[in-house]
């Protein structure tokens, strides 16, 4: 990196934290410091809504995403503006009116007290365990491609998270997202005009997104129904909606951006806004891996983004076939220059058979550098058993790292790192809030004044805080460490949306019932995990419907025993 | 917390630009409806 990348890169994050901290100073009670007084407008909940969303992932792997897959990934945001407006109607209200500062804190009032502390239970250990992966995956990226120690990069994200949301609280949390929604949407907008700018001459924008299209990467909505399709208008339309209902009304990291509004139509707003401007945000970041695709038909990629773990190949014994494969790789992608050029000049013409001729020469040319890739990725398995063979989530990075221009290096880096801060932010700011309400100041000191509750919140943002650096520090011990907490997420996800549901929609169940029925929905989902192959996703459907079904005939019996009682 | 011990909250709030909340849900869904269209327009186009 030159001096103004980290220039721009420290001066960018200097500027949010000292702000967030300077802005938010002296909160002198935990209204303000939970719930920020509530004081904020709907474009402050809006833009902290989408940044809570928006981890350094989603800058990361999308456009890596769109590069292998095309544009089709935005169809799972399809459930999500319906989602909104579902919150809007029938949760936002119902918050708002039981002046909750937690989303589980109206379960005692709907349910009972054990019912609302199992809801924060489960909510604590899979948020604290994803607090920590948050930090990690983007560091280990980051380390990885530009040879940082990795411990020193999750304890610089972890720390200046810590220092102002320790400071302001929930204000801290949302009054930064401002600015880092900034920086990463402006960020990524002219990534993506450099990378059409760096097209070449005789290649326009029309002509890119023509080549895009010949190539099977603008496939945004496919409205064909597969059980086995994980994205398509169906599979948005229903698994979309549902994550998002979950995510979005019982996740306390959401709930508590849209809590600390000024009123329920701020929130309402805040929501609203999200549900407009969401799906566009994704189109944009998969457009510019799309066109970053593009750039790399005419520029030549890495035979593996993850250069690190492809030069790790070339120190064993099986360089020379790492060599062979570079040089097929670069024959390869001299043939297909003189093809590119060929379907462009096609699409110009307007002649199906000049662009059907010149788009086969072009696909078998794709084909055969994909039997190349593979081979580099069961070659870099074979060399080196523990690398990570994925390379998508490195495409943007190593696009950023070797063309863009100094500063913008800098800028692209903190749009990373800014995203990886807001997201975490929230976390641990949920992870608090719920430690202290739900748990301490409910179950353990009940009577304590304002500030010692106020004290309190600190030191668990903090201790959850130090707790995800040191989890995001060891993380890289454990083996498919994310998608152990993806599995860990559904496990429970499913159950929380369940007691949710039935107590926001069927009254008929009571605590008692709802509770049992919470427990044995965990047996099975526990039970579908250790002796089933069913994907993990579907944890989140059977926990859910398992939480119902049990809670209705549980309750049918103990209404009975009630009557027979009484 | 009992539910019947909360003060009437602000539920009745108006929504800028329009006269009620249902106009400014249908927005969202009509933007919705609009986007998978137009992408729907650009698959076809570019496929």
């Amino acid at each position: 990196m030159r001096l103004l990348d980290w220039i721009v890169l420290l001066g960018t994050l200097g500027f949010i934290v000292s702000y967030g901290v300077w802005k938010t100073r002296g909160s002198k009670d935990i209204e303000g410091y939970l719930k920020g007084d509530n004081s904020m407008k709907w474009w402050t909940i809006g833009l902290s809504i989408m940044a809570t969303q928006a981890s350094a992932i989603t800058f990361l792997s999308t456009p890596g995403q769109a590069y292998e897959d095309g544009m089709r990934f935005v169809q799972f945001y399809f459930g999500l503006p319906i989602a909104m407006v579902i919150i809007s109607i029938t949760v936002i209200p119902i918050f708002y009116r039981l002046k909750v500062y937690t989303a589980y804190e109206y379960l005692e009032s709907r349910f009972d007290l054990k019912t609302r502390s199992l809801a924060a239970l489960l909510f604590l250990i899979q948020r604290g365990l994803a607090a920590g992966i948050t930090i990690y995956a983007p560091a280990i990226i980051l380390s990885t491609i530009l040879g940082w120690n990795l411990t020193l990069t999750n304890l610089f994200i972890g720390i200046l998270v810590i220092v102002y949301t320790v400071s302001g609280g929930t204000k801290a949390v949302s009054v930064t997202q401002k600015q880092q929604m900034a920086v990463m949407m402006g960020g990524m907008l002219v990534a993506g005009f450099m990378v059409v700018h760096y097209l070449p001459e005789s290649v326009s924008f029309g002509d890119a997104i023509a080549v895009a299209g010949k190539m099977g990467k603008m496939n945004v909505v496919d409205f064909s129904f597969d059980w086995n399709d994980r994205y398509n208008f169906w599979s948005g339309m229903t698994g979309g909606l549902f994550l998002a209902l979950s995510y979005f009304g019982t996740d306390q990291s959401q709930v508590a951006r849209y809590l600390g509004g000024k009123s329920v139509g701020e929130s309402r707003l805040g929501l609203l806004f999200n549900g407009l401007l969401k799906i566009p945000m994704q189109f944009i970041i998969l457009f510019i891996g799309v066109m970053v695709f593009v750039f790399y038909q005419f520029n030549q990629p890495p035979l593996f983004f993850n250069e690190a773990a492809k030069d790790k190949v070339y120190a064993t014994d099986f360089g020379p076939e790492m060599q062979a494969l570079e040089e097929q790789h670069t024959a390869l992608f001299n043939q297909k220059q003189e093809a590119m050029h060929g379907l462009v000049a096609a699409l110009r013409t307007d002649n199906e058979t000049a662009i059907a001729s010149a788009q086969a020469k072009v696909q078998g040319i794709t084909d055969a550098s994909k039997e190349v890739r593979n081979e580099t990725k069961a070659l870099i398995a074979k060399a080196t058993p523990d690398a990570e063979t994925k390379d998508t989530d490195y495409v943007f990075i190593s696009f950023v790292m070797k063309y863009l221009p100094a500063g913008l290096v800098g800028l692209l880096l903190a749009v990373i790192f800014s995203a990886a801060m807001s997201s975490t932010a929230s976390e641990l700011n949920a992870l608090a809030s719920t430690t202290v309400i739900d748990i301490y100041k409910r179950s353990v000191k009940k009577d304590k004044d304002n500030f010692h509750y106020l004290r309190a919140s600190k030191l668990f943002t903090a201790a959850w805080g130090t707790l995800a650096i040191i989890f995001a520090t060891y993380a890289s011990m454990l083996d498919n460490l994310i998608q152990a907490v993806n599995i860990i997420g559904s496990i429970f996800y499913g159950t929380i949306l369940g007691i949710f549901l039935v107590a926001f929609y069927v009254k008929y169940i009571k605590g008692h019932a709802v509770f049992i029925a919470a427990l044995l929905a965990e047996a099975v989902v526990l039970y579908c995990h250790f002796y089933t192959d069913i994907a993990f996703l579907w944890f989140n459907v059977i926990g859910c419907m398992a939480v119902v079904v049990f809670g209705a005939i549980l309750q049918l019996f103990m209404g009975e025993k009630e009557k027979e009682t009484a | 917390m009992k539910e019947t011990d909360n003060k009437p909250t602000q539920e009745l709030d108006k929504p800028p630009f329009f006269k009620s909340w249902k106009s400014m849900y249908w927005l969202v869904l009509g933007n919705l409806a609009f986007l998978i269209t137009l992408f729907y327009i650009i698959t076809r186009i570019y496929s």
